[in-house]
């Protein structure tokens, strides 16, 4: 809409008889823009041209043979793990990095060479464009609004009513789909089964025909009460298929020292403990992480994430940190053979607190 | 914007152009080999650590263990191991295997109140340390650290699990250490000696939680000593390991020197040719 008014425009004779840089440079003329300087960078076949060339050259040829590389180490590297005792450690450990550093030097250098292209290569040119002052003129402003409503009446929408309702209809499906991944959480009811509902329930909770799950090691092999000394934390897992992977089943178990003034939450939890054996669940109440950094002298376990310190002494209280509720405890009990198992599950729920969790501590 | 944007070839302006970039390039190459050097060095001249064995137990050693006994321990642990009262607790039960932690790793005799008893040079040589134990273990039984290797490289990957789950919170994936609360730490595990790791599994020094044979039998303790060492004696392929604490020093280093670099890239690209 700006400049080119005031150019000349040639005839068509005028314009076969155009060389193309002239021709080139009417163009910009034409939208505006005025090429101040414009040519190749350098002389062609001069000294500096070669030099400009090779340089860029230089460039593209390390990224093939960045590439090259990259597929050779890629394949025929030796990328089997080595102990740090074995002679070839370091061509292990070579492995990575240098294929990350193979393709991304390859990447890397292709970008350079691009760029480079366009510095030393591309012709120079200074162009000057003037731009009109404050608004566009009357005529152009007229014309332009003009120009856009008169399309809208072309298209006759008024008169088009099954478009108009589709168009419609489409656009109230895509909102409605648009909205399925946050409402979406409401279709399933998490509390359907009641007291068994899920986030009340863990692996802990003793079997259908009314047996109590017995407490693992990681490994599997059940747990005696003799295998725990004083001043111990043990992470174990309920006996039962997955029990070692379920996300709210491990537990810490502790063996305090006998002449340990211990306090309880009630005389419910003070029916939980086995002897000196004491059992908490190992997931934070804050946010989820596993607790487990345990000071035998201070009986205090503390949260890795957050900082969040428990007191084993106290009920698990949480005594610094963020976390407010204490770790909820697993009543202990000894089987016919032995091994030590869960009373019952938790009577709390384990992990972070939630809105329905209010009231049941 | 009227700089001569066609330097004739043989301006001494473009020859210093490209030996400059050669300056540039082969500086780069010279710091990487420098680097790469440094690193290499320092995986070869870092020593092997050192391995104490338990001595060999007579009553002529026993004899010399309490006289050390009674110069430097008794006014803190008691005349028969008992421990005073608010000064230092019973030996009875400890065993060799807390003796040799303690006094190999200099932590005993302690040197001052604090948080923590910190690792420090050895005040008792070898034989000395051996004749403590002896005594110790004499009067007042106890775990005993056993003998010969306590490596299996068989077993570098059930050790890693294990080390995951039992120790990984308090002393770092990579063994470094971290803090617990109110000015205690545990320790990184830099120093530490075979012998070292299974005498502090099992006898529990200070903050440490003990770890009876049979929560982690004597084949899963040499499992996770044996990952503990490897991990300790991997190569860093990059040079340097950033301290091995993970993303906070990488994150660190990534964002400023990722950064940099973009930055400088960014104004080469907008620089007028």
């Amino acid at each position: 809409m700006s400049g080119g008014h005031d150019v000349e425009i040639p005839t068509d004779e005028e314009l076969a008889t155009m060389s193309r840089e002239d021709l080139a440079r009417l163009g910009a003329r034409l939208d505006g823009v005025e090429l101040v300087e414009y040519g190749e960078h350098y002389e062609a076949g001069s000294k500096a041209d070669k030099n400009a060339e090779r340089k860029v050259a230089r460039w593209f040829l390390l990224s093939a043979v960045c590439a090259v590389a990259f597929v050779v180490v890629f394949i025929a590297w030796p990328w089997q793990y080595e102990t740090a005792y074995s002679d070839n450690q370091w061509a292990y450990a070579l492995y990575n990095p240098l294929i990350g550093l193979l393709l991304g030097l390859c990447i890397y250098a292709f970008g350079i060479g691009i760029i480079a292209f366009a510095k030393k290569i591309a012709p120079h040119e200074l162009a000057v464009q003037q731009r009109h002052v404050g608004m566009s003129s009357e005529v152009d402003r007229v014309t332009m609004g003009a120009e856009l409503i008169d399309v809208v009446d072309k298209m006759q929408i008024k008169r088009r009513g099954v478009l108009k309702g589709s168009l419609a209809l489409a656009g109230g499906t895509l909102g409605v789909a648009a909205l399925v991944p946050v409402l979406g959480g409401f279709i399933k009811n998490p509390w359907s089964k009641g007291d068994k509902s899920e986030l009340w329930v863990t692996p802990w909770a003793p079997l259908a025909d009314g047996s109590l799950v017995q407490m693992a090691y990681i490994d599997g092999t059940l747990v005696r009460p003799e295998d725990i000394p004083s001043g111990s934390i043990t992470t174990v897992f309920p006996a039962v298929e997955g029990g070692a992977k379920a996300s709210d089943a491990a537990v810490m178990l502790f063996r305090l020292r006998s002449d340990e003034v211990v306090k309880f939450r009630d005389e419910k939890h003070k029916a939980m403990r086995y002897g000196d054996l004491y059992a908490y669940s190992k997931i934070c109440t804050h946010v989820g992480c596993p607790v487990s950094l345990y000071e035998q002298q201070t009986n205090r376990v503390l949260c890795p994430c957050h900082q969040s310190q428990f007191d084993i002494t106290d009920g698990a209280k949480p005594v610094f940190g963020p976390a407010s509720r204490p770790l909820p405890q697993l009543p202990l009990g000894v089987n016919a053979e032995g091994y030590l198992v869960a009373l019952s599950d938790f009577i709390e729920p384990v992990g972070p607190g939630f809105w329905e969790n209010k009231g049941r501590y | 914007m009227t700089t001569p944007l066609e330097p004739s070839p043989g301006m001494p302006g473009k020859a210093n152009g490209r030996s400059k970039t050669m300056r540039r390039v082969s500086g780069l190459l010279a710091m990487l080999f420098a680097l790469v050097t440094v690193g290499f060095l320092y995986s070869a001249l870092t020593p092997t650590p050192q391995t104490a064995v338990a001595g060999e137990v007579d009553a002529a050693s026993i004899a010399a263990g309490q006289k050390l006994y009674d110069n430097s321990c008794i006014t803190c642990h008691g005349a028969n191991l008992q421990g005073v009262k608010s000064r230092g607790p019973s030996l009875i039960g400890v065993g060799q295997a807390a003796t040799y932690f303690q006094v190999a790793t200099g932590r005993m005799p302690v040197a001052d109140n604090g948080a923590q008893v910190p690792r420090k040079a050895p005040f008792y040589n070898e034989e000395e340390v051996a004749q403590l134990g002896a005594y110790i273990q004499a009067t007042g039984g106890g775990p005993e650290i056993p003998q010969g290797s306590l490596q299996n490289t068989e077993a570098l990957a059930k050790g890693a699990e294990l080390y995951r789950l039992n120790c990984a919170s308090c002393h770092n994936f990579t063994g470094k250490g971290g803090a617990l609360s109110q000015g205690k730490y545990a320790p990184a595990l830099g120093e530490a000696t075979d012998q070292e790791i299974w005498a502090a599994m099992i006898s529990g020094p200070q903050s440490m939680p003990k770890f009876s044979d049979a929560q982690l039998t004597p084949d899963e303790k040499i499992a996770v000593i044996t990952y503990v060492q490897n991990a300790k004696a991997t190569v860093d392929p990059g040079g340097y390991g950033l301290g091995g604490f993970g993303p906070v020093s990488e994150g660190f280093f990534a964002f400023l020197v990722g950064m940099g670099l973009i930055v400088s890239v960014t104004l080469w690209m907008g620089a007028r040719a």
